[in-house]
């Protein structure tokens, strides 16, 4: 198939080239090394997922008649190229924007986890090659759309089966041991103060600190969050070593 | 004018003034290095610093730009000789160029010193989510888009018109005075028109100085401000073509994610016939050809054929030095490290900066008449902190929350499409107060930030695994 191709001007900003190709031909991204003002016709192809969503188009654009010109010695005369050979994101089931909740229907409901899926794969794309931001096709999706039992379902509730599994296992020998060396039952024990608090202390404690870097985590935030009070304060230092 | 006795309450006798003290009389002793005591008919506190024979006090404001300029129209206004130095009369200066709407009132602003009204923002996140905000602004309400040497400019006119005196030079050191009310001494390099030459050499005595010369302020380092960190603003000026400028006429937009700057934001902001695309660092200035390039990027679409006329960069402080006064020595301004986090605004503090040191000077020193101490100048850093503290610690901690990762920055973005986070973000940027908001929306917002907050990096966290 061949493909055509269509030449970037400021009153169509947007083309779309498809090409389908049998090789998949890996094109380097960066495009800082890109130096090809002319055309070409290429194609590529983003990796295929599981579900096949995805296919990158590669733009090239002819940039010579309208260049950008660096009136001091701009040191990086590359970065008129830069825009030159571009893949954007493409995905059948983004469509003006926002990704189309029908195309995501699984048993008559809308599949969440996909459209999390779908929403995380763009998002990694982007952050690996950022796009231009385009008035003619705006983003507008908001991830709270999708409900919050489902972001609960996917990322709470795993974590919480984990740590709660992991308290109960220890919370038991705990009871045993003390229980051995007390003699004091698990019903008497939660009737004691002392051991009321160490509990509480013990789920506070596995709330905040679940790795170990979260201790330091924790640290940081707390000199974090005085820091810049300290560098306002420190005119009214000097007025103190005075006095 | 030198001594004067006023009668005692009691009657006119001729007392021979020397020595007569009552609660209500007052005595004035000839000038002298010694310190006098002193009682006024006014509720002020005991003044102890001594009259200034012969002359008003002189000030020095080193620095013409809008904090040089507010201050010694201030202490103009005042009674003080003033003198301003500066060092280049028609610096255009790399600047955003944005004034809040309160700017335009509390200085008497023309309006014809505004090229532009920007009504409209456009914010991007990383995923290129674009959030437009200006709904909730009143047709009165604008953010003023102007060029800072008109704007330097006039601020410096209105000072010599009421009274002080603008010179061009620059700013060599200055001797700091061996005994308690001795004068400053500034050696300054009098230009006097002449373009290109060294300048003379001229020494200038005053009693007060008032640092105004920006972020590398020499007077800073002469008092031992100490250093702060700053950011590096990179920003091209690109002149777009006449449609694409359109788009622009009254809206300026905010680019965030790592790609543009890791700790800052990218900005497409609207100038008189032309826009200026920029971006800032503090952590990776090594970087920030790298982030510019990427913030042309990102607007690509909206700035195509357009040809760069002017590169610039300049540092932005980050926060104050450690000391801003030091003596009769202020900092305001950049000087001092005045501008805001997450904005980077610095225009109207400076100003508001210039203006209120002046004001505590022109107070402390009864319309010029008696000797300031230090005393007298820590009012201003008083009431500055008291005044704008709440605004720079908000600043501060959204900075902290929203610039601090991708994710964050997407929450940010998905944020600014509420309605009550653009009317408390504009009320608060356009009037410089902290309003306090409705506690059940600010309780909606909270939550709802919390769980922008937790989507996004719950996505960053599949985003690392895939």
């Amino acid at each position: 198939m061949s493909s055509s191709m269509a030449l970037f001007s400021s009153t169509t900003p947007h083309l779309s080239s498809f090409s389908s190709s049998s090789a998949k031909t890996h094109l380097p991204n960066n495009p800082f090394l890109s130096f090809k003002p002319q055309r070409h016709l290429l194609s590529g192809s983003f990796r295929a997922t599981e579900n096949g969503s995805g296919a990158g188009i590669l733009v090239e654009e002819n940039k010579a008649p309208e260049p950008k010109e660096a009136s001091t010695g701009n040191g990086a005369p590359v970065a008129d190229d830069v825009a030159d050979s571009l893949l954007k994101f493409e995905d059948p089931k983004w469509v003006s924007g926002t990704w189309d909740l029908k195309q995501f229907q699984k048993d008559g409901t809308t599949d969440w986890d996909a459209v999390i899926d779908a929403e995380v794969k763009r998002r990694k794309w982007l952050q690996d090659t950022p796009e231009s931001s385009n008035n003619d096709f705006p983003v507008v999706f908001d991830t709270s759309i999708i409900p919050w039992w489902a972001w609960m379902k996917r990322f709470h509730l795993p974590e919480a089966e984990l740590l709660n599994g992991r308290a109960a296992m220890v919370g038991f020998f705990m009871a045993y041991f003390v229980d051995s060396l007390t003699g004091v039952g698990l019903v008497d024990q939660m009737g004691n103060f002392f051991c009321k608090t160490l509990l509480f202390v013990a789920v506070a404690g596995v709330l905040l600190i679940r790795k170990n870097e979260d201790y330091d985590n924790l640290k940081k935030l707390l000199d974090e969050t005085t820091f810049y009070d300290k560098q306002w304060q420190a005119t009214w230092q000097d007025e103190k070593k005075k006095e | 004018m030198a001594s004067v006795a006023l009668k005692s309450f009691v009657g006119l006798r001729q007392s021979s003034t020397e020595n007569h003290r009552s609660s209500i009389a007052s005595l004035t002793k000839p000038l002298s290095s010694t310190q006098i005591h002193y009682r006024r008919l006014n509720v002020v506190a005991g003044k102890s610093s001594p009259k200034v024979t012969g002359r008003n006090l002189r000030v020095a404001v080193i620095g013409g730009g809008p904090a040089g300029g507010a201050a010694a129209e201030t202490l103009a206004k005042g009674g003080v000789e003033t003198i301003l130095i500066e060092r280049k009369m028609d610096n255009a200066k790399p600047c955003g160029g944005a004034i809040p709407l309160c700017m335009v009132g509390e200085f008497d602003l023309p309006l014809d010193i505004i090229d532009r009204r920007v009504t409209k923002m456009k914010m991007i996140s990383p995923s290129n989510v674009a959030v437009d905000i200006g709904r909730t602004l009143k047709p009165h309400e604008y953010i003023g888009m102007v060029r800072r040497e008109i704007l330097d400019a006039y601020l410096r006119d209105r000072a010599s018109a009421a009274g002080a005196t603008i010179i061009n030079g620059l700013f060599v050191k200055m001797d700091k005075p061996t005994e308690k009310y001795k004068p400053y001494v500034i050696h300054y390099n009098s230009y006097d028109g002449k373009a290109g030459s060294a300048g003379k050499k001229v020494s200038i005595e005053v009693d007060a100085v008032i640092g105004a010369d920006g972020a590398n302020s020499r007077v800073a380092k002469s008092i031992d401000a100490g250093d702060y960190e700053y950011a590096i603003a990179f920003q091209e000026r690109i002149k777009i073509p006449a449609d694409k400028m359109q788009y622009y006429e009254d809206l300026a937009e905010m680019y965030v994610g790592d790609d543009v700057s890791p700790d800052f934001y990218g900005w497409v902001f609207p100038k008189c016939d032309h826009v200026a695309v920029g971006t800032g660092t503090v952590t990776h200035k090594p970087d920030i050809k790298k982030f510019q390039l990427a913030t042309r990027l990102r607007a690509r679409d909206k700035i195509l054929g357009g040809k760069i006329i002017r590169v610039e960069a300049h540092p932005i402080p980050e926060h104050p030095r450690p000391r801003r006064l030091a003596e009769r020595v202020a900092l305001v301004g950049d000087a001092a490290g005045y501008v805001t986090k997450c904005s980077g605004e610095g225009i109207y503090f400076a100003a508001k900066s210039g203006r209120m040191c002046a004001e505590s000077i022109v107070e402390g020193s009864e319309n010029g008449k008696r000797m300031v101490e230090e005393a007298d100048l820590r009012k201003y850093l008083e009431k500055w902190d008291k005044t704008y503290w709440p605004t720079y610690k908000v600043l501060d901690v959204l900075q902290k929350v929203f610039y601090r990762s991708n994710p964050a920055r997407e929450a940010f973005v998905e944020m600014c499409a509420d309605e009550y986070v653009q009317k408390m973000t504009f009320d608060s940027y356009l009037y410089k107060k902290v309003a306090p908001g409705n506690p059940l929306e600010d309780l909606k917002l909270a939550v709802n930030t919390i769980g922008s907050l937790v989507r996004a990096n719950a996505l960053r966290k599949e985003m690392a695994k895939i």
